[in-house]
């Protein structure tokens, strides 16, 4: 049976959240901010993962397994609804740019 | 330090390495690149803590599809945006906010032992038990959120007359 | 158990998603016609919101009952860990949903048809309504944020649906981001819950609020469902793409997102935080005295702080808006703040006086946002200096709007006075320091009543422009102009319907204080 140390794992999952975070208000490009958030995502999938792996009962446990899966199909969902609309205004307009794109002040 | 905390410490590094890269370089190609790497690195952490059922998802889905539509992304849209615009300004104000996040979870961990845990592994059978028994309505919830996002996506892109 | 039984109770569910792939049926099978798409979204709305009625115990409808009485309010053994319950309040929220979907599927009926979208727009509108209806009876935190995400994933779709006009499609990928970042940090919130009780029910993280093992693990979660959710329910600091989006979209879908979908965040905070809330009145021992963080207090304080603040910011960047519609988003993040009162001060009146709150902007945020389309489509500007001398030329419309706002100003004999009556009267019962935030409501509420002054002296005092066409000015190319003075019918419509509840529920509001009261009582005791 393996063992592993649950602290790495938080770690890990904080480090990946903070640099989605980081990328989702810093970056001006449309496909970079859905990488980042996809790095976000993938974080919150792998608490699940891994809290499910710790958990103190089976019955419980097993369903972070499951919302993990829905989420992996939820991500994917996100990220095609996100390229449409890359698509559409690509072509409305003939750039992904987020800080080119100023009609509405903010 | 025991061969599986050697493997975590090894593909957690790769993670975070992988997903900074993806953010901070230049041409878009390679972000794509460096993500692929990133999503095979957490199907691998999956395989370690004993979900094979989602390391295989997260490769088929992730690895795979995600990565094929963002590179397809990219190639659609490359003439205005290739290798411009992937680093802009870093503002302080942001950074903070991750690195607080990160601090924040970090001291959240303090609480767990610290010690080795033994791995509560499921076999895929009960997990789709689950996942089709009691929880089905989280499946049937996610099979109208595909369905909204296809048939809007499909009108959004496609050509339509005027 | 046959399938029709299991099936009975989710009929306003299942007649909504049967209309969106009505629509989507008839777009595949060549039916081009816009009003067709409308006829069935306004139908349908309409019969889910008969079912909800009858189902909340509305005693000339008992006929049409799918859910018994016993169903409803049933509080299930620790054991139970089911993904979704019938409460009242829920019910209630359902009917408000519909009440707003409703409103904009019939105003969006009088659009001209030559106009660009298909009638896909209908199938995503019954879509995101089933989404918010879904919201309503979750009991399970992810049920909850799927559900969440079903509606915010369709109004993303609907922003942008006018395809080649670049101003909404840059609305829906500012909302598409933050609607993905809300959405990521709510699922990363619920990742902590999920680690620190073990489990995502929310009956059983309301039980066990304040008795975790792992206090700050469970305040992160709490916390970054706090961000999560209040980017959905446009809560300051997490306002900022809301006047954008509003702005950008079409005005119906204005309407929707301001009176209908942002409610989903309000409901979703009653279900969530009323445990650690609740925790926190109870003052009660607290189980981790060594802890460096207490979660109920720490929660409420938070929650409190925010409404503070999102009533007062929002009033006053509203105050320096010249446009009709950036001043209406921020009023509508400003009330948005009154709501969040009722969960922060956690008791059932409170409660009771936040829904009446959420039904008030329901009717006056959807109403304002339509008139605002309407006046669009006679060809008034964007700027309310645009709107001087409408109350001369369009007496019927600029009556009707006066009363939206004097209800958002809380004037008395309207829906706006009631409910902040009920609202800040819980808050001054709650005793203590609550008294202090009921001041502070009624501040910013005389506050705003500058702003919607100012509106109306432009509107019925200030003179008119010099030539200012009226009916359809769109030009030569432009559609026909519509019935009702180039209203149409249906809009037409959708505004009386809403002007004459704005006062009758002001002058008369026991049949729908009533329900209300009962279900927010019912909802405090029970839960989730």
């Amino acid at each position: 049976m393996t063992t592993l140390a649950p602290t790495g794992f938080v770690a890990l999952s904080g480090a990946l959240l903070g640099i989605g975070i980081f990328g989702i208000l810093t970056r001006r490009n449309f496909v970079l901010l859905l990488i980042a958030i996809e790095i976000a995502t993938n974080a919150a999938i792998l608490n699940f993962v891994y809290f499910a792996a710790f958990a103190p009962s089976a019955p419980l446990g097993i369903s972070g397994q499951s919302i993990a899966v829905v989420l992996v199909g939820f991500a994917a969902t996100e990220v095609a609804v996100g390229l449409a609309i890359v698509l559409a205004l690509h072509r409305a307009k003939g750039t992904i740019n987020v800080a080119e794109v100023t009609e509405l002040r903010s | 330090m025991s061969l599986p905390e050697v493997a975590f410490a090894i593909l957690a590094a790769v993670a975070v390495v992988t997903a900074i890269a993806a953010l901070l370089v230049r041409e878009l190609v390679h972000t794509i690149l460096w993500i692929a790497i990133f999503f095979v690195d957490l199907a691998a952490i999956y395989f370690l803590l004993e979900a094979p059922f989602l390391g295989v998802l997260q490769l088929g889905v992730y690895a795979g599809a995600v990565t094929i539509l963002l590179l397809f992304g990219v190639m659609v849209t490359r003439k205005r945006i290739f290798s411009r615009d992937a680093a802009t300004g870093i503002g302080p104000v942001p950074a903070l906010l991750a690195v607080l996040t990160v601090v924040f979870v970090a001291t959240a961990f303090g609480e767990f032992p610290a010690g080795a845990v033994s791995i509560r592994a499921y076999d895929p059978t009960a997990l789709s038990v689950n996942l089709f028994g009691p929880n089905a309505p989280w499946l049937l919830l996610l099979g109208l959120i595909m369905l909204t996002g296809v048939s809007g996506a499909i009108y959004l892109v496609r050509e339509g007359r005027e | 158990m046959d399938a029709l039984t299991l099936a009975a109770p989710f009929a306003p569910e299942l007649v909504v998603l049967a209309g969106a792939l009505l629509v989507f049926l008839l777009d595949v099978a060549g039916v081009r016609r816009l009003e067709v798409g409308g006829a069935i979204a306004s139908a349908a709305t309409a019969v889910a919101f008969v079912l909800v009625i009858a189902d909340l115990g509305f005693a000339p409808l008992a006929g049409v009952r799918t859910l018994g009485a016993g169903r409803i309010d049933l509080v299930p053994g620790a054991g139970a860990a089911p993904l979704y319950a019938f409460s009242s309040l829920g019910l209630v929220f359902q009917g408000l949903f519909l009440v707003a979907a409703f409103l904009v599927a019939l105003a969006s009926l009088g659009r001209p048809s030559t106009e660009r979208g298909a009638p896909i727009f209908y199938g995503l509108l019954l879509l995101a309504t089933l989404g918010m209806l879904l919201v309503a009876i979750a009991s399970d935190l992810i049920f909850l944020l799927l559900a969440i995400e079903l509606t915010s994933i369709a109004t993303y779709l609907l922003v942008g649906y006018t395809r080649r006009d670049p101003r909404s499609l840059e609305a829906a990928m500012k909302f598409y981001i933050v609607g993905a970042l809300s959405s990521t940090l709510s699922f990363f919130g619920a990742s902590l819950l999920f680690g620190a009780y073990g489990t995502t029910n929310l009956y059983a993280i309301r039980a066990a609020a304040g008795t975790v093992g792992y206090p700050v693990l469970a305040l992160l979660g709490f916390g970054f469902l706090v961000a999560g959710l209040a980017f959905k329910t446009t809560l300051v600091p997490f306002h900022a793409w809301a006047v954008d989006v509003y702005d950008g979209a079409p005005s119906e879908v204005s309407a929707f997102l301001a009176g209908g979908t942002k409610k989903v965040g309000v409901f979703a905070f009653f279900l969530v935080f009323l445990g650690p809330v609740l925790f926190a009145r109870a003052g009660g021992p607290n189980p981790f005295s060594g802890a460096p963080f207490d979660i109920g207090p720490v929660v409420q304080v938070t929650l409190a702080a925010i409404a503070v603040l999102t009533m007062t910011v929002g009033n006053v960047l509203a105050l320096l808006q010249k446009e009709m519609k950036r001043m209406l988003a921020y009023s509508s993040i400003s009330q948005a703040g009154y709501i969040l009162l009722g969960v922060t001060i956690g008791t059932a009146p409170a409660i009771a006086g936040a829904t009446l709150q959420v039904l008030a902007h329901v009717l006056m945020k959807t109403g304002a946002f339509l008139v605002v389309a309407a006046v669009a489509s006679l060809g008034v500007g964007p700027l309310i200096d645009d709107w001087r001398g409408l109350g001369a030329q369009r007496p019927a419309l600029s009556v009707a709007f006066a009363l939206m706002l004097l209800s958002l100003a809380g004037v008395p004999l309207t829906i706006g006075f009631v409910s902040k009556f009920v609202l800040f009267s819980a808050a001054v019962e709650a005793q203590g320091l609550y008294v202090w935030l009921a001041v502070v409501g009624l501040l910013n509420s005389a506050l705003s009543v500058f702003y919607y002054g100012r509106v109306l002296k432009t509107i019925f005092f200030d003179p008119a422009p010099a030539p200012r066409a009226t009916g359809a000015v769109a030009g030569a190319a432009g559609p026909p102009p519509l019935a009702v003075g180039g209203i149409g019918y249906a809009r037409a419509a959708a505004i009386g319907i809403i002007a004459v509840a704005i006062v009758a529920i002001g002058i008369y509001p026991q049949p729908v204080l009533g329900p209300i009261q009962s279900a927010a009582s019912h909802f405090w005791a029970g839960g989730p």
